[in-house]
């Protein structure tokens, strides 16, 4: 009896102390981006949690730009190379948390902050970044309202929310025939899917289509059939789904279920995903999707080269095909160090105003910043999956294939 | 009035696949009294079983799912055994926490050996359809909702018509008479947890031949079945059932009438408003609350 009680005691504390150490698990020492040697950058990332997936992606982009730079003997600030060393701790997919690393790493003296994955983080992220004068490279997080408070020290490399459905719409406009005349919009209904829907139904609207009100889903839901049935009486077209990928696959296989047959379907973020045709498998055949990068958009940078040398070197360090997803994750990187590198210092305050000033091509395209820390003149790109791969589409300037249309059979 | 239909009929058949997941946890719930936070994680690997199964052996997942469901039996057989029964007399706070702890120890461990990636069990059947005048009827769902109700009068016949059955039901009545008949309560409650982990692979293996999956939805599952268990009511076998049809037609109806934003609202509304009405659920027991723990 003794014993038992004595067992079930220690498991308990046992357990409490697992949990507690989980808890505090993220928390941990950082050193000072003033290290003699050392350019310190800190990174928040969703390793676990809801967003890991799509965190661990950009894990790999900041670890290709930490290894690219090294490998040229580090970060030129003024005559010294410094090492640089980007310092990873888990957000759990959690604004909160996110936002309590960035004040983490404030309070060991780092300053120059990498983004976590998704608006809903780098939002939180970025009220922090301003009020303890740090600087962040944003790489995930798109959504235009985190540009919308006055912050001026949060810097996006990516094209904002509203282009990302806007660019499948101009795509279509430009190479679909025949014509599509109506077209429904089918949305999750966090901060960054609306602000893509409104993008396109307002791009669609300009160019003269018949737009069928946006049905909107929980965000992270698998089950989209109610939005479906909605729209199947409506009989669209095509259909736009501003979502992420676990929504993004729901659409197409549940509009299949239902009956939902238009001429093409159109997604944000996960079409270009590989989980996306591996998931779907032929169901996936036709689908267009808005991506940050491709392995063939133009530009060229001292650390990584051309987009294809980028992608060549994350299927040799990682294994897989390159996902924008890394891209982003090491262009934000990569805007960084150049910014330190143009400030010839690692002061925050002079980072930011070179970061400011950054006018530079890369293997991501064009990085730099309007007045709010948008990237605006980088346009994004279009693909299509064809045969169970992605190819670009549009621009056609960098299309490696024409658009096949209509997108379904 | 045939979007009404179809979203009836879709409703469901997704309100037979929520019940197939909350069935498991319901049971150990009510026979036990442990709420087990790691089910959600349960049904992620019974998914991620009959994912392994179908890809490197090509075996259909609805054969695939009997082969889950015999590993994770006897997985949740030990764990309740040299883990879970160690704190069982212990206040329910400790088993929440030790269930919890297990949760993240699996969805983590599931992360590193399968990664984060989103997976889906294909099939040829899981997406076609069959068409009844303007509403269709998608066959995957369709066979997710009759393993439901096929399980859920399985376990009731198991639970009632069976020596072992009667022996879990009396160690859930009253522990200590049942010890004193000479039932041994801890291959009982084994037995059960052992029961409740092969439903979860079952219900796993559904899910991802009709959905997709990753470990990080280990905790919405978990969520989804206490919600269906509270609504349902426990102590009854067709609780779960009736939970998860009612959850399933309340999400789809909210879902064609209001804004998605209020899907989710609605659920945890119709729970409040049944617990509010009947507070031991649509057909729970009120007797279990009186349940003898020795």
């Amino acid at each position: 009896m003794r014993s038992k009680a004595t067992a079930t005691a220690t498991l308990a504390a046992a357990t409490t102390a697992a949990l507690l150490l989980a808890a505090c698990g993220s928390k941990g020492s950082s050193g000072d981006s003033t290290e003699s040697g050392t350019l310190t950058l800190g990174a928040a990332m969703s390793l676990t949690g809801a967003l890991a997936r799509e965190g661990a992606l950009t894990k790999e982009g900041y670890q290709l730009c930490e290894k690219k730079v090294n490998a040229t003997g580090g970060v030129d600030v003024g005559g010294d190379k410094l090492t640089l060393d980007i310092k990873f701790q888990d957000d759990t997919s959690e604004p909160d948390v996110a936002a309590q690393l960035v004040d983490q790493f404030n309070d060991d003296g780092v300053k120059l902050i990498l983004s976590s994955y998704g608006s809903a983080n780098t939002q939180s992220q970025a009220a922090v970044i301003e009020r303890n004068g740090q600087v962040m490279a944003d790489s995930a997080g798109a959504d235009n309202e985190i540009f919308a408070q006055g912050y001026e020290r949060t810097f996006a490399v990516l094209s904002p929310a509203t282009e990302y459905a806007a660019s499948m719409i101009k795509a279509i406009d430009e190479l679909a025939s025949p014509k599509p005349e109506t077209i429904a919009f089918l949305s999750a209904d966090d901060g960054f899917s609306k602000t893509g829907a409104k993008g396109g139904m307002d791009e669609a609207e300009k160019l003269g289509y018949e737009v069928i009100p946006v049905e909107y889903f929980p965000e992270g839901s698998t089950d989209v059939s109610s939005a479906i049935t909605h729209v199947t009486s409506d009989h669209p077209d095509v259909v736009i789904g501003t979502v992420h990928l676990e929504e993004g696959v729901a659409i197409v296989k549940q509009s299949h279920e239902l009956g939902l047959n238009p001429q093409a379907f159109g997604e944000t973020v996960a079409p270009p995903t590989p989980d996306f045709a591996k998931t779907l498998g032929s169901l996936a055949e036709g689908v267009l999707g808005s991506s940050q990068w491709t392995e063939t958009t133009k530009g060229e940078d001292k650390y990584f080269g051309t987009a294809k040398d980028y992608a060549a070197d994350i299927e040799k360090e990682y294994g897989h095909p390159a996902d924008y997803h890394d891209a982003e994750a090491s262009a934000a990187c990569l805007a960084m160090v150049l910014a330190v590198e143009d400030a010839g210092s690692t002061d925050a305050d002079d980072v930011r105003d070179s970061l400011a000033a950054l006018d530079t091509e890369s293997f991501f395209g064009t990085i730099k910043f309007d007045e709010t820390g948008q990237n605006i003149y980088k346009p994004m790109s279009v693909i299509q999956v064809q045969h169970g791969k992605v190819v670009t589409v549009w621009p056609k300037e960098s299309a490696e294939a024409s658009l096949v249309w209509p997108g379904t059979s | 009035m045939s979007a009404f239909l179809q979203a009836t009929v879709y409703g469901l058949l997704q309100g037979g696949l929520l019940a197939l997941v909350a069935v498991g946890f319901s049971l150990v719930w009510g026979v036990m009294n442990v709420v087990n936070l790691a089910h959600g994680s349960f049904v992620i690997m019974g998914a991620y079983l009959g994912w392994e199964l179908q890809v490197h052996a090509g075996i259909d997942p609805l054969l695939g799912m009997f082969a889950a469901a015999a590993v994770m039996f006897v997985l949740g057989y030990a764990i309740q055994r040299w883990l879970i029964n160690l704190v069982v007399n212990a206040p329910i706070f400790i088993t929440l926490l030790l269930t919890f702890g297990l949760s993240l120890l699996i969805v983590q461990g599931m992360n590193i050996i399968f990664s984060a990636n989103y997976r889906s069990i294909s099939t040829g059947y899981a997406s076609t359809s069959l068409s009844m005048g303007s509403v269709r009827v998608p066959l995957g769902r369709l066979i997710a909702f009759g393993i439901a109700v096929l399980v859920t009068v399985a376990l009731v016949a198991l639970v009632n018509r069976t020596r072992i059955g009667l022996a879990i039901l009396a160690t859930g009545m009253d522990r200590g008479a049942a010890r004193l008949m000479g039932i041994p309560a801890r291959h009982v409650y084994s037995l059960t947890f052992g029961l409740s982990a092969a439903l979860a692979a079952i219900a796993g293996t559904m899910v991802g031949t009709v959905d997709t999956f990753s470990p990080a939805a280990a905790g919405s599952f978990t969520l989804l079945s206490f919600v269906i268990a509270v609504l349902g009511g426990l102590g009854n076998m067709y609780g779960a059932l009736l939970g998860g049809l009612l959850i399933g037609l309340v999400e789809s109806w909210a879902g064609l009438y209001l804004s998605g934003t209020w899907v989710n609202a609605m659920a945890f509304l119709v729970l409040v408003v049944v617990l509010v009405v009947r507070p031991s659920g649509l057909v729970g027991r009120a007797y279990y609350a009186a349940r003898v723990e020795v």
